[in-house]
């Protein structure tokens, strides 16, 4: 296996690695005076709207699989990243999630994927609505790090980063914006 | 049949490819087994008792003689000279080399073939009535839909890590020969009052530990709307369905559990919001797709009928396999044939790779090239001539595949079970073939009348037994093998699942407790026309139980 160019833990996006800028903390307290922070989601859920809105502060939230979105979409406009966890990489529900807080809901932040990611999936994720990933699998930041995204030349359904083809049935696509 | 345009090409040799450095991967070490296991399973490759097993789609069922050609010459280079046809109408290989298994793939590519979502917790290869495009009976052929099922579920980026996997199937008839009451998702084509086809919605059967009828859902969706419904179901089971307990996963647990209407009710609303989306189907899409299906152009053969009937006359087991082999055909000059893959005391569902040819070759000739896999593991000719009947059947005849049995007792369905299967607790196939013995004489068969029997080696229940008029579920009992019978199951239109008689037996037992059971059913039965079902239908299990448990007790 070649070496990991990039450290584990950056933050991957459809440009590359780059720095994470927020902290994961389970309080505000905790989080001392970082000036971007991802939250769980019953502690986001206690911020008085006062502080979630606050300029001079991000503040994300992170979903578990078991968790519902149902009192997020309400407020996706005041959410600057959602991140929805994969503990366990045969743990599909998030990406449904994904679907509807992107392509039914509209949220305009960064949808963000943490946790036990196969590099096989990443295609998946980007397509389902993911914008970046946080990453623990060792094999998969290998990859990743060297552009290898497994994916395939067309999908057989509509998604995000991809368009539409003329001449062929209406639910396949070829990647690309 | 469907044709593979540039687009599929592309689609499927990336993903050959992609495996291949997988298996290289594997075979060099830097992937342990445990890594490769995911993506072993995404190509259809699983671990069994003693090697890898290869499992690949046949969609809905359907094959071309160029197709079969090639399965053929798999399992003869690549195999050791057979392969199994399975009751999800795929075909599966016991013996292929790791090392050899990207070849395959390749091999299988270059006749639009591949074993994607054959495993794993992804929405599998859709399957349909096997005599679809061909049955009298039918309203309009299952399979384009199951086409575009395919198309749309492959590598679905939201829905490849179900809680567990996803099976639907598709049928065009009232006559329902898909089993679809028993799958997570089963669509019954129909026509409105209007004309216009659309599909009866049926979800959350299955069978496994917990069989479960599926529940009916919608009484009519309209064509168009096909994906967006499928994807709204899909979406609240992956979403809601249980993910703490496997045995727990499938929707059919969900269903139950959360209530039909509650169900419903969730479904209906994601729909809303999906309905007007890019997954509803242009007519323009589906009648391009019909196309691939349209009947082939069926020469008008009306001489067959008068020389049938002497043919008959003249010869006693070619008639008893034109009664049971031969279904109606949409064309009066033509017939459907059912190739039996249960010769008696063979292994239900084992083809060889001569005997494959054999079949492709037939097809070729007499049969505008098309060849269909049932779900009750056997082959299906579905446009053969009356008046070619005779030959097929000669030709059938040169390697044993003439045996007249299809629906009687002998057409048993069994699961691999402890021959192969790493997760069987019994025998099945040993059992399968004692009972065809002992049933052997067609004579007797006949007399007998439709009967569908099936065999599971474990719990999972691959061998359709909760649905088989009689079942047989073979579990382990303090080490030794135990064979439990339940009666009056069926997986057609009347789907009901079959009631356990009682304490089970021993492998010594187990025939001459299904011998019991059928000679209580002569006994009681009104007449010939009755058969095991409806009798058991009229007087419920008391007389069976009666006899098994006082005379095979007594026996003993
Ligand atoms: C030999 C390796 C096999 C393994 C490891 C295997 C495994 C399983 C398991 C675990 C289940 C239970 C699923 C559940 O209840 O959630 C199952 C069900 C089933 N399998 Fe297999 N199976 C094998 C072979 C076969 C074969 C050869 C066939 C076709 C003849 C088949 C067809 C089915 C069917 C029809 C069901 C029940 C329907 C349902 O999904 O509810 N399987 N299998
Ligand atoms: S029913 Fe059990 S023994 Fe038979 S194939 Fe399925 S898992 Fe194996």
């Amino acid at each position: 296996m070649s070496d990991i160019e990039q450290p584990a833990g950056e933050l991957w996006g459809r440009e590359g690695f780059r720095e994470d800028p927020y902290v994961t903390a389970e309080t505000l307290e905790e989080a001392g005076d970082a000036p971007a922070v991802i939250l769980p989601l019953v502690a986001w859920l206690g911020l008085t709207e006062e502080i979630r809105n606050a300029s001079n502060r991000k503040i994300g939230v992170l979903v578990a699989p078991g968790e519902s979105i149902e009192p997020l979409l309400p407020l996706l406009d005041s959410i600057p990243v959602i991140a929805l966890q994969f503990p366990a990489f045969n743990d599909g529900r998030s990406y449904s999630k994904a679907e509807l807080i992107k392509n039914q809901h509209h949220f305009k932040g960064e949808l963000r994927a943490v946790g036990d990611v196969l590099i096989d999936q990443v295609a998946y994720m980007l397509r389902t609505g993911f914008d970046t990933m946080k990453v623990n699998h060792a094999v998969t930041l290998n990859r990743l790090a060297g552009h290898n995204l497994h994916d395939v030349p067309g999908y057989y359904q509509p998604g995000r980063g991809s368009h539409t083809v003329s001449g062929t049935y209406s639910w396949r696509r070829v990647p690309g914006a | 049949m469907y044709r593979y345009d540039e687009f599929d090409h592309a689609f499927v040799s990336a993903r050959v490819e992609q495996f291949k450095d997988q298996v290289e991967r594997r075979l060099s070490g830097e992937l342990t087994e445990e890594q490769f296991r995911p993506l072993r399973l995404m190509n259809g490759v699983y671990l069994q008792l003693h090697a890898y097993m290869l499992r690949v789609a046949v969609p809905y069922g359907t094959l071309s003689s160029r197709q079969m050609h090639k399965l053929a010459h798999i399992a003869r280079h690549y195999d050791r000279g057979y392969g199994h046809f399975t009751t999800r109408q795929n075909i599966q290989y016991n013996w292929p080399a790791l090392k050899d298994i990207p070849a395959v793939l390749d091999e299988l590519a270059s006749v639009e073939m591949h074993a994607l979502q054959t495993s794993g917790n992804c929405i599998r290869n859709v399957t349909a009535d096997h005599f679809a495009g061909a049955a009298a009976d039918e309203v309009g052929d299952p399979r384009p839909y199951a086409e575009i099922l395919r198309q749309w579920s492959s590598m679905h980026p939201e829905f490849s890590y179900l809680p567990r996997k996803f099976k639907i199937a598709v049928t065009g008839a009232d006559r329902d020969r898909a089993a679809i009451q028993v799958h997570d998702i089963g669509l019954h084509l129909k026509k409105n009052e209007a004309g216009e086809l659309g599909f009866a919605v049926y979800v959350g059967g299955g069978q496994g530990r917990t069989p479960m009828v599926a529940k009916k859902i919608r009484d009519f969706l309209p064509v168009e709307d096909l994906l967006t419904y499928t994807t709204a179901i899909v979406r609240v089971y992956n979403l809601s369905g249980r993910r703490d307990n496997k045995y727990k996963a499938r929707i059919k647990i969900l269903v139950h559990e959360t209530g039909t209407e509650e169900i419903t009710r969730q479904i209906e609303a994601e729909w809303q919001a999906i309905k007007e989306t890019d997954l509803k189907l242009p007519q323009q899409d589906v009648d391009a797709i019909d196309t691939y299906f349209a009947p082939p152009n069926l020469v008008q053969r009306p001489e067959g009928w008068s020389g049938l009937a002497a043919a008959r006359k003249a010869d006693h087991a070619f008639s008893a396999w034109v009664d049971q082999n031969v279904t109606p055909h949409k064309n009066p000059d033509y017939g459907v044939v059912t190739i039996s893959l249960k010769p008696i005391g063979g292994i239900p569902g084992d083809a060889t790779d001569a005997q494959m040819d054999l079949v492709a070759d037939i097809a070729e000739k007499f049969s505008y090239d098309e060849i269909r896999v049932s779900h009750e593991q056997n082959l299906v000719l579905p446009h053969v001539a009356i008046a070619d009947l005779r030959i097929v059947y000669d030709l059938l005849l040169t390697d044993g595949l003439a045996t007249a049995n299809a629906g009687l007792i002998t057409d048993i369905i069994s699961c691999p079970g402890l021959d192969y299967c790493a997760l069987a607790t019994a025998r099945s196939i040993p059992v399968a073939q004692r009972i065809s013995e002992r049933f052997g004489n067609p004579e007797r068969q006949a007399d007998i009348g439709e009967l569908k029997l099936k065999i599971s080696g474990c719990i999972n229940a691959c061998g359709h037994h909760h649905v088989g008029h009689i079942g047989i579920l073979g579990v382990e009992k303090k080490g030794e093998e135990l064979y439990q019978i339940s009666l009056g199951g069926s997986g057609d239109e009347i789907c009901t699942i079959g009631d356990i008689t009682g304490r089970g037996f021993s492998s010594e037992e187990i025939v001459d407790a299904i011998e019991t059971i059928v000679d209580r059913y002569l006994e009681i039965r009104t007449d010939k026309e009755e058969t095991f079902l409806a009798t058991y239908r009229r007087v419920g299990a008391a007389p069976f139980k009666d006899a098994l448990y006082s005379e095979v007790a007594n026996a003993a």
